[in-house]
């Protein structure tokens, strides 16, 4: 048998062991090691395994991961999304429409310094679902907003997914992060718009708050505070390059730390809960990890990665096709899968393809904008059914919302992906201007 | 997409009450180590920015933190179900059929923990004997290696328990 057919079994056994419910970890570990064993023995494994684990786990450029994990968990514990929110209200809940855009406001906020969109899905539907209810906000539109809006705890860096997606293809993480803030910014500003469209067809769906008076206003924004210190502190930082990435979830872990013990009153219990929810979602994080170190370090032998972009490369193929070919690739594998696995699995393959076909891009600036690209498709399937995480995490927070009405609801936002997609597809520069100005040493 | 499981993720056997204090006191002590890497950043940071001090090899003992604290979460995290699968194919499953395959999966990973523990064990003594060291603490490699297997120890009791718990989810279905 030649590699290619090697990695081709590896690849149809790997989706085997995943539809049967293996964990994907697991699964990527058994198919690379005995992959890794039939291509180059079994003493070559065992001696491969002896420090793998070790190095894999012992670096300094995923300790950022663990970090900005724990600040999430902190930030959550915070009591910021109920000031977020009310600050957003008081701005946008007068007009139709407007709760339900301060709920996306809140998350857009929430999703400048946590990286997890589940925990911005939960923490902002806990303050704001109450909220929408009392005024009678359709419950399609109600949970749709907010299973939307909490895309962007990811969309916005910082990203545990685009942390994941540099080390792969070697980018800059802050950079990463620059690219990735106007589309995030986008993405927030595009539901906004979606709602604005949803209660003028339907004005029932979304009544218009009270009107605040001017100082409610201010005093709402000025109770925001902690919330922009850290953004300021750690992403303002990692954005001109005063810290690495590293520095500012370390720094940032520290000031949710505080603010989530003055401000929203964590004790002893609620700062047990963050570290064991931070190490859940790690563990879970790194054993996927692993499993795809393994797994493509199997791949890497067979040389599947180097003949895909090989034949796509002499195959005459539009790259714009190749292109829309992964990102409808990406939709599908969404409907099944979470975005984590999906990066790790498709990445090593897909960004060789794309490197070397001509986009009109220089390397560096292809790896952002296809990294970009990828994180958004790939957040979709977070509300796309059958198994939209978001979508659930909503839905059971909302007793009387059924299902299939959040499906529903989650239906405009999903427009309002397809728009953004094709315009960061089209115009490049819209991810590109930001790394360009702000120029990271 | 996580499991959710078609049983209560809290054990209610003993040996499942003992593991879940167990792997819970790893989890909270590799989240202190990790609280403390954070603080260790800060004070590097600020002694960087403003004293022009930095902390001599912090990254290298960051680094180490972060090998030492995933090692200590990943008991904590395969015991309460945690671990990410895909749902969808199985779904409409029975019980019997989705503990079946559960039961499956639990023992890949048991067979898998015990050969990396075979061969870190094996790993560490040679970094032990060339005294591999960082480059600038002179922190030696292999100082690391016990901490990490013992870890391992307790994520394959884990594995051998939810094996265990699986196949008796089979027969009462």
């Amino acid at each position: 048998m030649t590699g290619l057919e090697y990695g081709a079994i590896g690849f149809a056994a790997l989706l085997l062991l995943l539809a049967l419910r293996i964990p994907i970890g697991i699964s990527m570990l058994v198919v690379g090691m005995v992959g890794y064993v039939s291509i180059s023995g079994v003493p070559a494994l065992l001696n491969h395994l002896k420090t793998e684990m070790y190095w894999r786990f012992t670096t300094f450029d995923l300790s950022v991961v663990p970090m900005f994990v724990l600040m999430g968990q902190f930030a959550a514990k915070a009591g910021l999304s109920q000031a977020l929110f009310r600050a957003a209200n008081v701005w946008l809940g007068h007009h139709r429409g407007g709760i339900a855009m301060a709920a996306v406001g809140g998350c857009a906020g929430f999703g400048a310094i946590s990286g997890s969109s589940l925990a911005t899905a939960a923490t902002m539907g806990q303050v704001a679902l109450p909220e929408l209810k009392r005024y009678n906000y359709a419950g399609s539109l109600a949970t749709g907003a907010l299973a939307a809006g909490g895309t962007l705890g990811i969309l916005i860096p910082p990203s545990v997914v685009l942390i994941i997606y540099a080390i792969i293809v070697e980018a800059n993480i802050a950079t990463l992060f620059q690219a990735a803030f106007i589309p995030g910014i986008l993405a927030a500003l595009g539901y906004i718009a979606t709602i604005a469209i949803v209660v003028r067809i339907n004005p029932e769906s979304g009544p218009a708050g009270p009107r605040a008076t001017r100082q409610e206003k201010w005093t709402a924004l000025l109770d925001i505070w902690p919330v922009l210190v850290i953004f300021l502190l750690v992403m303002g930082g990692i954005y001109i390059g005063i810290f690495t990435p590293t520095e500012g979830a370390g720094v940032g872990v520290t000031g949710t730390f505080l603010i989530a013990i003055t401000r929203g009153g964590m004790r002893w219990e609620g700062f047990v809960d963050a570290l064991l929810g931070a190490a859940t979602t790690t563990a879970l994080i790194f054993l996927i990890l692993l499993g795809a170190a393994m797994f493509n370090a199997f791949l890497g032998f067979s040389r599947l990665p180097f003949f895909a972009a090989d034949f796509f490369k002499n195959s005459g193929f539009s790259p714009m096709v190749v292109l829309l070919a992964m990102v409808v690739l990406f939709i599908l594998l969404g409907f099944v899968m979470d975005s984590l696995s999906m990066i790790l699995l498709t990445v090593p393959i897909f960004w060789p393809i794309i490197a070397g076909l001509d986009f009109g891009l220089q390397p560096e600036d292809l790896k952002l904008w296809f990294g970009i690209i990828a994180l958004i498709v790939v957040e979709v399937g977070l509300i796309t059914p059958p198994v939209g995480l978001n979508v659930f995490v909503i839905n059971s927070m909302a007793k009387d919302v059924p299902m299939i009405e959040t499906f529903k609801g989650v239906m405009p936002f999903l427009m309002s992906d397809a728009i953004r997609v094709a315009l960061i597809i089209l115009f490049p520069t819209i991810t590109l201007i930001l790394p360009r100005l702000l120029v990271i040493e | 997409m996580s499991e959710s499981g078609n049983s209560d993720s809290r054990p209610t056997d003993s040996m499942g009450r003992v593991l879940l204090k167990v792997t819970r006191l790893f989890a909270l002590a590799g989240g202190l180590v990790l609280c403390a890497m954070a603080l260790l950043t800060t004070v590097s940071v600020i002694g960087r920015r403003f004293f022009n001090t930095p902390v001599t090899g912090d990254f290298e003992l960051i680094a180490i933190g972060t090998g030492v604290c995933v090692f200590a979460f990943l008991p904590y995290c395969h015991l309460k179900r945690e671990n990410v699968l895909v749902d969808f194919f199985m779904s409409g499953a029975p019980d019997r059929v989705k503990s079946l395959f559960d039961a499956i999966g639990n023992l890949t990973y048991t067979l898998i923990i015990a050969i990396m523990i075979w061969r870190m064990s094996l790993g560490g003594i040679d970094l032990y004997k060339v005294d591999e060291m960082t480059l600038i603490l002179e922190f030696s490699r292999w100082w690391t290696f016990p901490a990490a297997i013992l870890c391992l120890v307790l994520l394959l009791i884990v594995c051998a328990y939810t094996f265990a718990r699986s196949v008796r989810e089979v027969r009462r279905s």
